[in-house]
């Protein structure tokens, strides 16, 4: 990593672009970051600055996910559909929930099911299937989805914990998991041998499974919204504090008796974390607008995007790990090419 | 892109009240201004907008130590959902149905952080039906609670009952709560003005606590709401003041569910104001000072059951400096 410096990278490697909304999520689609938007539409931005726009949600884009293929994005909004854009821009709706909210949406390349969250129900679309192929109804409106690294097992969490269940099964067998509390945001270790899930109270409840062992993971300032595990499941970074919270995955007991890394420290909350993922190297976004590159090893840091501005609410890596993609609040985003580093 | 605090109005009242009408008011009549709609029966509205959104009333008690604590799950997400497109509004209108109880929709916006940055409490509005209210108040302690949470009530529904009842109405609202503003109305008629973009949770706008003009309550039953005034001419010591209406507020929050203060600290020329939803209390000096010629009189309101108005005046006036 380049040495230290008060200039963000972002004015030397990188592009800066005003989508004019909020950025609700960005994943890269090829060589393209899509940002999904909070008036709708998907706005497609190229490393050499090109642009394409889509317009998908009529109302505001909640969240998205790539497709199973990883060649089209998945949206959910809160006019009640969910809709499959293409690498070429066409887009077909999968499904459409009436007057309720598509709040999340996840997709597996292993087993092809594409999960959605709307209100108290999950909806599973099996491998192919362009029509939702069943639904598991739950007590409470779902707080947070999740699926293993093969893709089978889900978790869906809610008011008092989360259930196990197996996707593709209709009629799937349920593991209940209680804790008192709501649960959010939730992440399975890419093993399916931890849950953690983002309390309302702030903190995070993990389970290791299948023996079901509690875990607590406290001591954050703010709610959990976004993870991200490192190579191989070692780490899991979280947000929610004045730092990133990397968590140890090593051994077979988790994070259980071990310490939390902290990296990145700031005056603003951590907002959004993202793993490169080919290097040990992790993206933070911040509540005051500000983007870092931070290294495991040895504690490297190096500004990306400075303070100013609204929150990060979108941070990804394009696949080969070379280029970063962010977007905020307020509708600023930006692209830096680690290609061009020093 | 504004960066401003959405504010917020949560509109309460009993089934049949004229919530409906105030709301269709608001969403159909001139006024230039946007407002999303967070409603728990979405069929009572009359009109379709993309910015009316369904609530499913979810309360989430906090294992936060506090146990009264409670908030609304479904309002911190469908709040964050909506400031993805925070230019499309400039308000927010939450709906609560007849039989909620204010408390937990109130205590969001104290309690969740994401929620207390992006948006603020304007006002409790509570609608209430002249005709029937004495009759739910025998049989409802929704009824009750709605009216106690209010800052403004809209007593509708006039034209229906006489003068002689009209007053018993009056009477029995403001034995309840002597500090909402009122205003009586038929087919919830009001300048819209009157109940939007007040303020009321705004520590810099609250402006005059109302004596209590009453004097001593009446209690109905054992356990009926009222409002305790308490006063003192004496300006008060700000460390014992502060930690007194902690404690009372912590020991008797399930009780208690608001509290209001303008409170003198000797040597503050700025006016010191709290504002509290059962245990959880805000508090902070206005911007505006005390008058030249406004006596420096401290004015606290406690609004709920079983407060014993001798020692919480006892507790007040032990805090003088």
């Amino acid at each position: 990593m380049i040495g230290l410096t008060d200039r963000p990278l972002a004015d030397q490697f990188g592009k800066r672009f005003d989508l004019g909304a909020a950025v609700s999520v960005v994943e890269w689609i090829g060589e393209q970051a899509w940002f999904a938007c909070g008036n709708g539409v998907v706005r497609r931005l190229s490393a050499d600055g090109t642009s394409a726009d889509i317009a998908v949600h009529d109302g505001a884009i909640l969240c998205a996910a790539p497709g199973p293929d990883r060649r089209a994005l998945l949206t959910g909004g809160d006019d009640g559909r969910v809709v499959r854009v293409a690498a070429d821009g066409t887009t077909e709706e999968l499904g459409h929930f009436g007057r309720h909210w598509v709040d999340h949406i996840i997709a597996s390349p292993q087993s092809g099911v594409i999960v959605a969250a709307v209100g108290k129900e999950a909806v599973v679309w099996k491998s192919g299937h362009r029509q939702p192929s069943h639904r598991y109804a739950f007590a409470s409106t779902i707080g947070g989805i999740a699926l293993d690294a093969k893709g089978k097992r889900l978790a869906v969490t809610g008011y008092g914990g989360a259930t196990l269940l197996y996707a593709s099964a209709a009629d799937s067998a349920r593991t209940i998991l209680d804790w008192r509390g709501s649960h959010l945001q939730c992440t399975l270790s890419p093993d399916g041998a931890f849950l953690v899930s983002a309390m309302q109270e702030t903190g995070l409840h993990g389970w290791k499974l299948p023996d079901k062992t509690d875990l607590a993971m406290s001591g954050y300032h703010g709610k959990t919204k976004s993870y991200s595990w490192s190579k191989r499941g070692k780490w899991l970074a979280t947000s929610g504090h004045f730092s990133v919270v990397i968590w140890p995955f090593q051994g077979k007991n988790g994070p259980m008796g071990g310490r939390a890394v902290t990296l990145g420290a700031s005056s603003a909350l951590v907002t959004r974390v993202a793993f490169n993922p080919q290097i040990d190297v992790l993206a933070a976004g911040y509540a005051d607008g500000s983007v870092n590159l931070l290294r495991l090893d040895d504690e490297a840091f190096a500004p990306v995007e400075i303070a100013g501005g609204s929150a990060i609410s979108a941070l990804g890596w394009r696949d080969d790990g070379a280029v970063l993609a962010w977007g905020a609040e307020d509708g600023r985003t930006g692209l830096l090419d680690m290609a061009r580093l020093p | 892109m504004s960066t401003d605090k959405v504010p917020v109005t949560v509109l309460t009242g009993y089934l049949g009240a004229g919530k409906t009408t105030l709301l269709n008011r608001i969403l159909s009549e001139d006024h230039g201004k946007q407002y999303a709609v967070i409603v728990n029966e979405f069929g009572e509205i009359g009109i379709d907008n993309d910015l009316i959104v369904d609530a499913d009333e979810e309360v989430f008690e906090m294992n936060n130590g506090c146990i009264c604590c409670t908030v609304r799950g479904d309002l911190i997400r469908i709040i964050e959902g909506l400031m993805k497109r925070r230019n499309k509004f400039d308000a927010i209108i939450i709906e609560t149905t007849g039989l909620a109880d204010p408390a937990p929709v109130a205590q969001t916006f104290f309690v969740d952080d994401d929620v207390a940055e992006r948006a603020s409490l304007d006002a409790i509005v509570t609608v209430v039906d002249a005709k029937h209210v004495l009759l739910r108040l025998e049989d409802s302690h929704e009824a009750e609670e709605q009216i106690a949470f209010a800052d403004i009530i809209l007593l509708n529904k006039t034209d229906l009952v006489s003068p002689q009842e009209l007053e018993e109405v009056r009477q029995r609202i403001r034995l309840i709560n002597n500090q909402a503003k009122m205003f009586e109305t038929v087919n919830s008629q009001v300048p819209l003005d009157q109940v939007l973009g007040v303020g009321a949770f705004d520590l810099d706008r609250v402006l005059a606590i109302e004596p209590d003009f009453l004097g001593e309550e009446e209690h109905e039953h054992d356990d009926a709401i009222t409002s305790i005034s308490l006063s003192s001419d004496a300006p008060m010591n700000p460390d014992r003041f502060l930690s007194w209406v902690r404690r009372v507020t912590a020991e008797q929050g399930q009780d208690i569910l608001r509290t209001k203060g303008i409170i003198a600290f000797p040597n503050e020329p700025k006016r010191y104001v709290v504002q509290g939803v059962h245990m959880l209390m805000t508090g902070d000096v206005q911007e505006r000072e005390w008058a030249a010629d406004e006596p420096r009189t401290s004015r606290l309101v406690f609004i709920g059951r079983n407060l014993d108005r001798e020692a919480l005046n006892a507790g007040f006036m032990s805090c003088a400096a």
